[in-house]
């Protein structure tokens, strides 16, 4: 290992400057390895944390950056710092960049990201959402980066998966944790399916409630646009929203309703000038992709196959209104309960519509 | 030496026991041996005071046993044949030859209603003997044939009965079914809205079907599942003896009605008030809904070791209850109804009322969705909490009553006689999956349909047969025997992964 990692690991896992400072340094004369050598009374004058302090001394003495490098190698870690020409450009438009950043899977993506982000307490409907963005996505050759958790950053990887598509998770643990337990599968199909895990913690970090909004500032940077599918107002959504915008990137929102709180904000980034997420196709032509991949996601429209004229007749009406129960549906086409039954399963096994709570059914995105 | 007969219970069996009575001078004292319990042993006084009554004082040394010694004997229905040995020792009426007789006495010589008369009516026709029992138990031990039954009101009777001085009248057969009225206590046209969930209840009860409904709370699962008993067949006099044999175990009352029994169980239940069991091995809840529905209501709060007990029984259609002192089998085939709610809170996709629970809150509610019991559930049905403009709409002239949609079963369950009788089985939930796979035809059309569904819906090897089974029972109901397309997609809707909202 070059010894200019090792310095760099070290900084990093102090957390205690960010990759601006320790070029700014550089630029100052004082190279990172200067810095380090420079000892407590260098470290105290540089205002350093006396956390970050203890940890710099006590990982010198015992060499933790080369037992790091180690663990990372034997776990097929790589590890990218800010000097590194595959670092993510656009991580430099943060204020505060990471100095290294612990990749599983494959990193640098081969293609653009789009952060899709939202709360873990999710409605169905925007769990559906998120699914679809990622669908849409994957299939004009597009990523997701999100953060990993449940709910909606959850949906939308899981989305992307399915139409084989590239996605990042941004943890706020190290990037060895599991975290939620319940999404273990996912990673594991993630990496599987040429993704990534990305983190800026050592390995071993605990998951600690502050760690997960400054990983936002990750994700923000690494996304070319933003999409706010669902979040309430105080959320790490919103945070990454708020940091994405400040550096210049393109926020949308997708439209909740007004009376619940778990859209409020997703909602008052509308209102502040984001933008409407109004219908998943407009949406991926904005983001203009060539003609033949745009072609291949139009093919497979054409591939549904077509519906029985009782089934059209219940589909038109649940595009017309959504949440329509059996007893609203039978009524309104004029069917049995029965054969209205059997008429949903046929629509939602061909993908048109789905339940969007108990025995509640509209169309599908 | 005089030898007259009673009975003890041991389980829903009834075991006849001799008692024995001697009689020498000296002091007055009465010993009861045999391994009386503690009823048994105070029937003492009140055979005494009963006997009193009738100025038939007791005198001397008198000795009572209960033949067999090593057998147990339980409650007060050993007082009858206790105070007629007694009598018959000391002279004031003749040896009956062979007669069973049950009842708890009153202090002044009048019977008490037992437990168990069913049981002993039973126990008599295979002896081959007549049978006293207290009046009250009169209807019950008359649901049993080929019995010479008699009610007797008191003991001055019974006594003037055998001196052939006033003799009793043998107990009229029953016919309940023309005495009590048809009338479900939910009808289905009280219900509003819930056409899809009504027709899975008529589904249920045709195939005889076990039923899961999920729903948000006040969407009206109970109702529903209290509305299944009444769109059952009624209960033949065979089923009635059963259902009744083991009702009267446990002292229950006998209305006559031919309803199917309804049990709801709670979910603090312990395990044996529901599998049975218990020092005295009494029946659990689940055999006293034996042929008729079983209601588990919240089901993901039971608990994970309950569960467990109640599958085999389930499955088996009967459960057995070991303890040291011996095993009995009680039946327990029962129509399962679980309820729950779409998560925690009760309120996940609801379109009015927002739900409270985190995504791993409603991970772990979904998990405890999955297990043991649901697997024997062919029928999943989610039922929507309807919103106050929507029940508005749905007019009460509109809707189907439990009367009609009981014929319909009824000839689906002829239909299903019909097919499986040669077979040993009466409806199409209990078929195995091999017969039912060899009786079922399938179209080509309908076979590339199951191929596309299994593969969209990953159908597994047990879904399959569930949907079948699901399949050859709206068949029925159509009265149709070839199977097609559309009700075929209809199963599909009643499939177990159908509530795919929940996996979020």
């Amino acid at each position: 290992m070059d010894e200019r990692l090792g310095s760099l690991l070290l900084l990093n896992g102090a957390q205690c400057l960010d990759a601006r400072t320790i070029m700014d340094l550089q630029e100052n004369g004082l190279s990172p390895e200067a810095f380090l050598e420079g000892g407590e009374k260098l470290w105290k004058e540089r205002k350093l944390s006396p956390g970050g302090i203890r940890f710099l001394s006590e990982g010198i003495s015992r060499k933790w950056h080369l037992q790091e490098y180690e663990r990372c190698l034997s776990r097929e870690i790589s590890l990218l710092s800010f000097e590194d020409p595959d670092y993510p450009g656009g991580l430099w438009d943060l204020p505060d960049p990471p100095v290294v950043l612990y990749c599983r899977g494959l990193f640098p993506p081969p293609c653009g990201l789009v952060g899709v982000v939202g709360t873990r307490r999710c409605s169905s409907y925007a769990w559906d959402v998120a699914g679809s963005l990622g669908r849409a996505l994957a299939r004009i050759s597009l990523g997701v980066v999100s953060g990993g958790a449940l709910g909606i950053d959850g949906a939308a990887h899981g989305g992307c998966l399915e139409e084989g598509g590239y996605s990042a998770a941004v943890f706020g643990t190290g990037v060895d944790q599991i975290f939620p337990m319940e999404h273990e599968d996912l990673f594991e199909n993630l990496l599987r399916g040429g993704g990534a895990l990305l983190s800026e913690y050592p390995l071993g970090t605990p998951g600690k409630a502050w760690r997960f909004p400054r990983r936002n500032r990750i994700i923000a940077g690494l996304a070319e646009k933003i999409v706010v599918v669902e979040a309430p107002q105080k959320s790490g959504a919103i945070i990454t929203a708020r940091l994405g915008g400040e550096i210049g990137r393109e926020i949308w929102a997708v439209p909740g309703r007004i009376n619940e709180k778990v859209c409020a904000g997703s909602n008052a980034l509308l209102a502040e000038g984001g933008y409407p997420l109004v219908s998943v196709p407009d949406f991926i032509d904005l983001l203009g992709s060539p003609g033949e991949q745009k072609l291949l996601f139009s093919e497979d429209v054409c591939e549904k196959t077509p519906v029985s004229p009782p089934g059209e007749k219940i589909l038109a009406f649940l595009r017309l209104e959504g949440d329509r129960t059996v007893d609203n549906i039978a009524q309104e086409v004029t069917m049995s309960a029965a054969s209205v039954t059997g008429e949903l399963a046929l629509l939602e096994a061909l993908g048109y519509i789905r339940q969007t709570g108990p025995g509640r059914w509209g169309a599908a995105l | 030496m005089s030898a007259v007969w009673g009975m003890t219970l041991r389980g829903v069996e009834a075991l006849r026991v001799e008692v024995e009575v001697e009689m020498t001078g000296g002091l007055f004292v009465m010993t009861l041996v045999g391994l009386p319990d503690v009823a048994v042993r105070e029937a003492r006084e009140r055979v005494r005071a009963a006997l009193r009554s009738l100025d038939i004082p007791l005198r001397g040394r008198i000795a009572i046993n209960l033949a067999p010694a090593d057998v147990p004997k339980e409650g007060a229905l050993l007082d009858l044949p206790i105070a007629v040995g007694l009598a018959v020792q000391g002279g004031v009426v003749p040896p009956p030859e062979g007669a069973l007789f049950l009842g708890e006495l009153a202090l002044d010589g009048r019977l008490r209603r037992v437990r168990g008369a069913v049981s002993g009516a039973i126990l008599a026709r295979d002896l081959g003997v007549p049978l006293y029992v207290p009046r009250e138990n009169g209807k019950e031990v008359s649901l049993v044939d080929g019995v010479e039954a008699y009610g007797v009101p008191d003991l001055a009777s019974l006594f003037r009965h055998l001196r052939k001085e006033a003799p009793l009248l043998p107990l009229e057969r029953e016919n309940p079914a023309m005495e009590v009225p048809f009338v479900p206590e939910v009808d289905l046209q009280e219900i509003k809205g819930q056409a899809q969930a009504k027709r899975a209840l008529e589904i249920a009860a045709a195939g005889h079907h076990n039923l899961f409904l999920v729903g948000a709370p006040g969407s009206g699962k109970s109702m529903l599942a209290k509305a299944l008993r009444g769109i059952l067949p009624s209960l033949s006099r065979e089923e009635l003896l059963e259902v009744h044999r083991i009702r009267s175990t446990l002292g229950l009352p006998f209305d006559g009605s031919t309803l199917p029994p309804f049990r709801c169980v709670h979910h603090t239940a312990t395990t044996p008030a529901v599998c049975g069991g218990g020092s005295r091995m009494q029946p659990g809840e689940i055999s006293l809904a034996h042929r008729g529905v079983l209601f588990l209501d919240e089901m993901p709060e039971f608990r994970r070791e309950l569960l467990e007990a109640m599958r085999q029984p389930l499955e088996d259609g009967s459960i057995a209850v070991n303890r040291a002192s011996g095993s009995v089998t009680y039946p327990s085939r029962v129509l399962l109804v679980c309820a729950a709610n779409p998560c925690a809170c009760g309120y996940y996709g609801d379109p009015k009322i927002p739900c409270r629970c985190s995504a791993s809150e409603r991970r772990r509610y979904a998990k405890r969705l999955s297990g043991p019991i649901l697997d024997r559930v062919d029928l999943h049905v989610a039922v929507p909490r309807l919103t106050p403009e929507e029940l508005l709409s749905d007019e009460e002239s509109s809707r189907e009553n439990s009367r009609a949609v009981r014929e319909r079963v009824l000839e689906a369950r002829d239909r299903q006689r019909a097919r499986w009788r040669p077979f040993g089985y009466s409806c199409n939930a209990e078929v195995p999956e091999r017969l039912l796979r060899k009786n079922i035809r399938i179209g080509t059309r309908e076979r590339n349909f199951l191929r596309e569904a299994a593969r969209k819906h990953v159908l597994t090897g047990r879904g399959m047969t569930r949907l079948l089974r699901v399949v050859r029972t709206i068949g029925d109901l159509r009265g149709e025997e070839e199977l097609s397309l559309d009700m075929f997609a209809e199963a599909l809707g009643y499939r177990k992964d159908g509530n795919s909202w929940m996996n979020v």
